[in-house]
């Protein structure tokens, strides 16, 4: 939800609140001064009353329009009492609450009983004079919260959505780039673009660091690497050597060899997470299959293994080709290297979806851990446990769809380009 | 064949070295950009054999001085960086090959042997050991005047033990130069004896003798023991 839409719809509910509270405050007020006026006025008629009686007093008892007086024979205290009472209204033609005042009045030694009406001004109308203007109020103000609102986030939020703007263009890979924030007068604007400019740079450094490292540790292992197999080839080339002593050489030199994979892997792993394979290109996906199949054809012979092809010409996808040929590569020695003598593969690719499947023994680890890095199902030191999180990674690189499926020793991999 | 090592790593150069001249090529050692341009001036050379990290300069920088000098030299680059970026740069500066390492070092004398002999301009460019003659241009192999009929592999195979004669190949070395890199199972091992056997089956039929000798426990060594 946008930031100004949530703060009118705050602004909007609490001064809905407030006036609903406010209203029944002026409601009661009123009502108080109204009822206050009104007694006024009734004692006032009845001091008038008074006057009259003074001069014309009453012998027995008189009924004029909302008066009523009634001469008493003893003398009594006097006393004012105010009640409500309902009393058919002329021209309304309905009942209507009045207010009335129960008198006892001593004139010139005389007690009169004096009962006075009148037309009170009802709560009801109170009410809805009060909800009609208040409820006009309420409207005319929420037409201001929104002219507000819009007019708020068009000018006093620009700086703050360009900054989003420029952001959005951040790339950890184009290491020349160079954040250029908005100005703005508003300090928390200035904050979060100085806040922001540090953080890029320091994400930035961080990272080229970061990628420095990975880089050299990698190539920094080669180079031993390749001095221990130099030497353990001069000494291979010995005479005076053992068959045993030969075999113990040829493992140490798989072992090294073995090594030297499992960093060039991880540093690749690193590369494609920085993205640094950006020589995006038309490949042609059929041909670099086919192509591929030639290159491992003597594998799948010497495994006896029968393979099904159905490749649909002409399927052609935009990436790099360094990293589909890596993808392609590892999932059909994957295939030939997970199979059993005499086993099969089957390849298909139609419509940009590719799948692959082929013979095997059962998975030792649980399928969800199958893409992860040196996870593998034979734990034997052939295989770093790196190809299919090689895979993964490509694909996720390309927001390519992948999955795995098992049906008794069938596996299948399944690409949606 | 001449050779300029360039490398910073004094063991790795000596190994290296000490390979080449076992068969009669001759193989110096710079260890830094400035050495290497001191004997790239005094002396003439084949091959040079580039590493990218040297401690007083980018190899690159010396190959483009070398390419300007001396354009008929070939150039293999030899790094620890297997970076595409680098590859790409050095091959589009001029250099032959590129060979990350780790390495084997008869897979590093087969890739500036086939440098050497694809810039020597003069005669015929071929190959040989005793009878067996390989064309390096129509990829002919005649032993004793016959044609063999070799597959691809087996003419890799071939080329690879004629350049290094008298030289132990190790399994691992040959899986690798015929089918790269990501042969790393124990299977392409059979495979291996399986292509030699064919070869030694061919070139026996053809008339020619058996000179894949087995080394047992290491590989194989192609050899004229008489």
């Amino acid at each position: 939800m946008n930031l100004i839409v949530r703060i009118t719809i705050i602004f909007v509910l609490v001064s809905l609140v407030v006036f609903l509270i406010g209203g029944i405050i002026s409601f009661n007020v009123m009502l108080r001064e109204v009822n206050f006026e009104q007694r006024r006025f009734l004692i006032e008629r009845l001091d008038g009353v008074e006057e009259r009686l003074k001069r014309r007093p009453v012998k027995d008892s008189v009924t004029w329009t909302k008066l009523r007086i009634v001469a008493l024979e003893d003398s009594t205290e006097e006393s004012t009492q105010f009640s409500d009472t309902l009393v058919m209204h002329n021209q309304l033609e309905r009942m209507e609450p009045h207010l009335r005042v129960d008198a006892i009045r001593n004139v010139d030694g005389k007690s009169y009983f004096i009962s006075l009406y009148d037309i009170i001004i009802e709560p009801d109308d109170i009410k809805d004079g009060l909800v009609e203007s208040l409820v006009t109020m309420y409207l005319i103000l929420l037409g201001a919260v929104l002219i507000i609102g819009f007019l708020a986030s068009y000018f006093i939020l620009r700086p703050f959505n360009n900054t989003l703007t420029v952001i959005k263009s951040f790339s950890l890979t184009k290491p020349d780039q160079q954040l250029e924030f908005p100005k703005s007068t508003v300090a928390e604007f200035k904050r979060l673009n100085h806040f922001l400019t540090e953080m890029t740079n320091k994400v930035k450094s961080d990272y080229q660091s970061l990628k420095e490292f990975s880089e050299n540790a990698s190539h920094e292992i080669q180079t031993p690497i390749a001095i221990v197999q130099s030497k353990l080839e001069v000494l291979m080339d010995g005479d005076n050597l053992t068959e045993e002593q030969l075999e113990q050489i040829s493992f140490t030199q798989a072992t090294i060899k073995r090594l030297s994979h499992l960093s060039n892997a991880l540093s690749l792993l690193t590369k494609i997470e920085n993205r640094e394979f950006a020589n995006v290109s038309e490949i042609n996906l059929s041909e670099a299959i086919e192509n591929m199949l030639e290159e491992f054809k003597e594998l799948i012979d010497l495994k006896s293994i029968s393979k099904t092809v159905a490749i649909e010409k002409g399927v052609t996808i935009q990436a790099d080709r360094v990293l589909v040929e890596m993808l392609l590569t590892n999932l059909i020695n994957n295939a030939i290297r997970h199979n059993v003598e005499g086993g099969m593969i089957d390849i298909f690719l139609k419509d940009s979806e590719l799948k692959i499947s082929n013979s095997g023994p059962a998975l030792s680890i649980p399928v969800d851990e199958l893409f992860l890095r040196f996870k593998k199902s034979n734990q034997s030191a052939k295989s770093l446990g790196l190809g299919l999180a090689i895979v993964k990674k490509i694909c996720d690189f390309y927001d390519y769809e992948i999955r795995y499926e098992n049906v008794e020793d069938r596996h299948t991999i399944q690409i949606k380009f | 064949m001449k050779l300029l090592l360039v490398e910073d790593q004094a063991e790795l150069a000596q190994s290296v070295r000490n390979y080449f001249s076992k068969e009669g090529d001759v193989c110096e050692v710079a260890e830094s950009f400035s050495k290497a341009t001191d004997k790239l001036y005094a002396f003439s050379y084949d091959v040079l054999l580039l590493d990218l990290m040297l401690p007083d300069g980018d190899g690159l920088s010396l190959l483009k001085v070398v390419k300007e000098n001396w354009p008929d030299m070939g150039v293999v680059i030899i790094s620890a960086k297997n970076a595409l970026n680098d590859k790409l740069h050095g091959l589009e500066l001029g250099a032959d090959d590129y060979l990350p390492k780790p390495f084997h070092l008869a897979e590093l004398n087969a890739r500036a042997n086939a440098v050497f002999r694809r810039r020597k301009q003069d005669g015929k460019r071929s190959l040989s050991f005793n009878e067996i003659e390989l064309n390096l241009d129509n990829h002919e192999v005649i032993v004793n005047g016959q044609t063999l009929e070799l597959t691809r592999k087996e003419y890799e195979l071939l080329h690879y033990f004629v350049v290094n004669q008298n030289r132990l190949l190790t399994k691992q070395a040959i899986a690798e130069h015929l089918w790269g890199d990501y042969m790393d199972t124990m299977d392409s091992f059979d495979f291996v004896y399986q292509h030699i056997k064919n070869l030694r089956k061919k070139i026996v039929q053809a008339g020619g003798k058996d000179y894949l000798k087995t080394v047992y426990g290491a590989g194989y060594k192609m050899k004229d023991e008489a």
